[in-house]
């Protein structure tokens, strides 16, 4: 009989060994933790192994625990996809149980988040707090609810172009200081690429809807936002339906994908980590002529990130994203960013307040902008020197001069959705751009009402 | 006289008083986790539940609004055929019609070689769900084993299958895992038939299809019948497997209706409509096992 | 049966045919998991390496993930075992008056696949103070699963002859006693069916913890693995294969442990036979 019942035994055992750890598991849960300090639970989008927000945070808690007895910070990511990342942290804000007391919010979901409830407003925090003025002030923009409360301290923004292969450009004979004016002097060198060696993808985008918001944002806002065209006129209120523009960005997402056959393949396009093989694997190795991508890849490059290169501006260069027929003002970009926000069902919220003080520093945001490779949102920090010395932040604050942000309104995330079904339609050749182009129209005005079109 | 057990000889209770003692744990656990979350879904599809924005906040019953948005949905159509072609290809023919064909070519051969063969394919049975689509996007990708072999056969171009073929891929996928279930059930009752029988329609001169269709086939029709309804129902709700191989893209191509719920209630944060799409989901069972229970007369 | 020479080798070569299918995708895993420098087509290995495995059990995190799976779906599995066991007996053996409205409830209830209402699920969570606990998902996972294990359970039951119990209430035993002593030996190969079907069900499952666990620290290993390779990973092919090997070795385990039992549990013909 004993011997019957093993497989049973192993299982109850492991059972039982288990309870005894998820019941030590489950006292954590608490704020106060058993030596009496004070609990702060950091919530970010994990990136696995190669995360470099993890890193400049473990050298924060370090830090700051040293200096502040009476905190225990526990650092809590989640690793997802960027689209799973918002839906899971809305998730854990709707439980005292869950709720983060300090939670890594993109600025485009702010105010949407703020609007359910789950954040809540740092207006009396800020006012009481002298180092807010230095903040670039419009980037506080971002951080502001439909509300004019204030809902997040930003720490990172964002500017997008074209990452090129100096070797790849060198090798088909393109100019290694090259300046596109047009989308059209992007099909020239893409087409002058793929001639010199067939082997080289010559330019690859985000078009795949596992991408999520990379797609709105570094492929088709940057597109549309160059035909003077905008996705949301914030004056009347009313979101762009029926731009020329749109069908016009869905052509050049066309022409590269199919027409021209000059991106990657659709295995590599349509991937989830479309993302991580391009920047980490095929840009530094010449495996890409160009990617449309975000400045924030130079913390691939740099010293512990996922792919050091050593005199990078040799090897990478980055260019401001042209217009389409090189309409005024030459260049665009959307810009985007990152912020601290406090979750309404957090147990600590003054606790809270003083780490995001911290990491809100001038110090703190100069070494998480280059650890992160992203820009920084203070003019102090802008003009520190181990900041401006890094390479390619000239180019990447270059693009920012004409940056465009995304709609500030609570639909923005769903008209997002729609934008990337979008391009990926038309990438995948499913739909044509014309085709795509109605369809978006379709949709968009049955999410936010045919009141609000034009 | 009738046989009791000693305690109910002491203490006459009714069948039902018995059995409703017995049924109780099972009662506690359906009322809480299946009726509970049932009755919610119903309640929720009437509302404007959402995750995040200004509606997450102010709930509201929405009266038949999801249901109207769903009539002129051309997605939620898309997905329900989706998900009827996955489960036909994939449950009914893949499945049962493979586990029955390895079922019937093993009967009377060789115990080691059935064995070799029946491991192969519970071996896929019991890898998990997960696995089985990360191992299957490898296995079909660019340069995956089965383009590998393609190439070498016959020199072509290795084949994007899971963005030319994305609904083949996922049935295959599927089909492998699951055909080992059809496949015991089927051993099980096919080597409940006596050799005999069939030896003695040999005798008479019936060609093979016949023994097949007349004698064969009646006499397990019942483990088809449950067989293709327990099938059926279990690739309904598949989930993990599609969202981990495809995402349910390339464009909509591999959207069947849960991956269209998690669509809705996750990615657009539209709660309540997701929640109406699993109602759909719910019904759509829900007349499946009706059907299965009607006209193929499944017994109790 | 007796049948021709030439058709038996059709048999063996279509079923070695499809054997090789079978096992191609697994041959993969296996192989790539201690290939040196993996590729995502099966190839000999230049050089075997444990460093892939040493990679993933050295993570404590994911051992972590491994026992919590464990804990998960083993405790759901022997929850359903229990509770459909004690279900099917009086079904099988008493005649209630509702007998026959219930079991065509319960078949009925089979078709409904519940993890495609996890929204409604979610919201029942927070109304309970459920979310995040590890036991209340354990629950809801059994729960989803007893209809079906009811149903295969009382089938099995239904095989076991009533008179075997009766001739132990002769020698005094208690309904309990018949249970243990009878019904549950005779019952091992539906037992572990049941428990096998839903031990495989679930520990392959990532949505319903996905969405019910929301601290990084208590997700279970389907989750972990969903997570490191769905984003990141899928170009570490070695790493992959290993896990996934790792992975899928407890279902194997039991399944061998239980392999014995088995053939006879799968008989389904019993359902249909009234």
């Amino acid at each position: 009989m004993f011997k019957k019942n093993v497989p049973v035994l192993i299982l109850l055992s492991g059972i039982l060994l288990l309870s005894a750890c998820t019941d030590s598991d489950n006292a954590k849960g608490n704020s106060e933790s058993t030596n009496g300090k004070t609990e702060i639970k950091i919530t970010w989008r994990g990136l696995g192994e190669q995360d470099n927000v993890r890193r400049y945070l473990e050298g924060f808690e370090a830090d700051f625990e040293s200096k502040n007895e009476d905190i225990d910070i526990v650092l809590s990511p989640i690793t997802a996809s960027e689209g799973d990342y918002f839906s899971k942290v809305a998730l854990t804000m709707q439980s005292e149980e869950t709720a983060p007391d300090i939670v890594s919010e993109d600025t485009f979901m702010l105010s949407a988040d703020a609007n359910a409830g789950y954040l809540i407003a740092l207006d009396e925090y800020v006012d009481s707090w002298n180092e807010w003025d230095n903040y670039i002030e419009n980037i506080k923009f971002g951080t502001t609810g439909e509300d004019e409360s204030i809902y997040g301290i930003p720490t990172t923004t964002d500017s997008r172009g074209i990452w090129y292969n100096k070797e790849v450009f060198e090798a088909a004979g393109l100019p290694i200081d090259w300046e596109p004016k047009s989308w059209n002097d992007i099909y020239t060198a893409a087409e002058t690429i793929k001639e010199a060696n067939p082997d080289v993808v010559p330019f690859a985008m985000n078009v795949a809807k596992a991408n999520g918001e990379a797609v709105s944002m570094q492929t088709f806002e940057m597109l549309l936002y160059g035909t003077d065209e905008t996705l949301y006129d914030s004056e009347s209120k009313k979101w762009n339906v029926n731009g020329q523009g749109i069908t016009d960005a869905l052509v050049f997402v066309d022409e590269i994908m199919n027409q021209r056959d000059l991106g990657p393949s659709l295995s590599i396009a349509l991937n989830a980590n479309y993302g991580s093989v391009m920047t980490q694997e095929l840009l530094p190795t010449g495996g890409v002529g160009m990617v449309l991508d975000g400045n924030w890849n130079i913390g691939n490059y740099a010293e512990g990130g996922a792919y050091p290169i050593e005199n990078i501006e040799e090897t990478l260069g980055f260019v401001p994203f042209p217009t389409k027929d090189g309409e005024e003002p030459g260049f665009v970009t959307m810009a985007g960013g990152w912020s601290w926000a406090i979750p309404e069902k957090s147990q600590n919220h003054d606790a809270a307040w003083k780490v995001i003080q911290a990491m809100s520093t001038e110090e703190s945001q100069t070494e998480r902008a280059i650890i992160e490779g992203t820009l920084t949102v203070r003019n102090d920090s802008a003009e520190s020197s181990d900041y401006t010395e890094k390479p390619l932040i000239e180019p990447a604050t270059k693009a920012l001069e004409n940056a465009h942000f995304r709609p500030k309104n609570d639909l923005y995330p769903n008209v997002s959705i729609e934008i990337q079904n979008a391009v990926e339609a038309v990438a995948s050749g499913a739909m044509s751009p014309e085709e795509a182009a109605a369809s978006y129209k379709a949709k968009v005005t049955d999410i936010v009402g045919e009141e609000n079109v034009y | 006289m009738e046989v009791t057990p000693n305690a109910s000889s002491k203490k006459k209770m009714s069948d039902n008083t018995k059995s409703s003692i017995f049924l109780s744990p099972a009662l506690i656990l359906l009322l809480i986790f299946f009726l509970t979350p049932m009755l919610l879904t119903i309640v929720f599809s009437f509302t404007n539940l959402a995750l995040t924005g200004s509606q997450a906040q102010n709930i509201k019953f929405v009266g038949f609004d999801n249901f109207i948005q769903m009539f002129n949905d051309a997605q939620l159509y898309n997905s329900i055929g989706k998900t009827l072609l996955f489960v036909l290809f994939s449950a009914i023919l893949g499945q049962c019609l493979l586990g029955f064909l390895i079922a019937f070519l093993m009967k009377g051969k060789n115990a080691a070689f059935r064995r070799a063969i029946g491991i192969t394919v519970i071996a896929a049975w019991v890898t998990p769900e997960i696995v089985v689509g990360f191992s299957w996007v490898a296995f079909l990708g660019d340069n995956g084993t089965l383009n590998s072999i393609i190439t070498a056969l016959s020199g072509i171009e290795p084949i994007a299958f899971l963005f030319e073929y994305p609904m083949v891929s996922v049935v295959l996928a599927n089909i492998w895992r699951g055909t080992a279930f059809s496949m015991m059930a089927f051993q099980a009752a096919l080597d409940d038939i006596p050799l005999e029988v069939e030896e003695a329609a040999v005798m008479d001169g019936a060609s093979r299809w016949r023994i097949v269709r007349n004698i064969t086939i009646p006499i397990v029709k019942g483990t088809i019948t449950t067989n293709l309804m327990l099938v059926t129902l279990q690739t309904l709700g598949v989930f993990t497997l599609i969202y981990a191989m495809t995402g349910g893209g390339p464009g909509n191509a591999t959207m069947t209706l849960p991956v269209y719920m998690y669509q809705q209630a996750f990615v657009s944060y539209q709660l309540g409509y997701g929640t109406a799409i699993s109602l759909v989901i719910l019904i759509i069972g829900a007349l499946f096992s009706l059907l299965y229970m009607r006209f193929l007369k499944v017994k109790v | 049966m007796r049948i021709g020479r030439t058709e038996k080798i059709i048999h063996h070569i279509v079923l070695i045919c499809l054997g090789l299918i079978f096992i191609l995708p697994l041959l993969w895993m296996l192989v790539a998991s201690i290939d040196s420098s993996a590729i995502q087509a099966l190839k000999i290995p230049e050089k075997y390496t444990l460093k892939n495995y040493m990679g993933i059990l050295s993570d404590p995190s994911i051992i972590r993930s491994f026992l919590i799976g464990i804990f998960l779906s083993g405790g759901q599995s022997i929850i359903v075992v229990i509770v459909s066991i004690l279900a099917a007996y009086p079904l099988s053996r008493y005649k209630p008056s509702y007998k026959k409205s219930f079991l065509y409830t319960i078949l009925f209830l089979t078709s409904l696949p519940m993890t495609a209402v996890i929204v409604p699920v979610f919201q029942m969570f927070l109304l309970f103070n459920f979310v995040d606990k590890l036991w209340a998902v354990m629950l809801f996972t059994a729960g989803t699963s007893l209809p079906y294990a009811i149903w295969m359970m009382k089938n099995f039951m239904d095989s076991v002859p009533i008179e075997l119990e009766e001739s132990a209430w002769i020698d005094g035993a208690s309904v309990w006693g018949g249970i243990r002593r009878v019904i549950a030996p005779l019952m091992l190969p539906g037992t572990f069916t049941v428990l096998i079907f839903t031990y495989t069900g679930s520990w392959g499952n990532f949505f319903v913890p996905y969405i019910l666990i929301q601290s990084p620290e208590k997700m279970p290993a389907s989750v972990t693995i969903f997570q490191f390779f769905g984003n990141y990973g899928l170009v570490n092919y070695g790493e992959l294969a290993a896990f996934s090997v790792l992975y899928s070795a407890p279902v194997v385990i039991l399944y061998y442990l239980s392999q014995r039992y088995m053939s006879k549990g799968f008989s389904l013909g019993g359902a249909t036979k009234g």
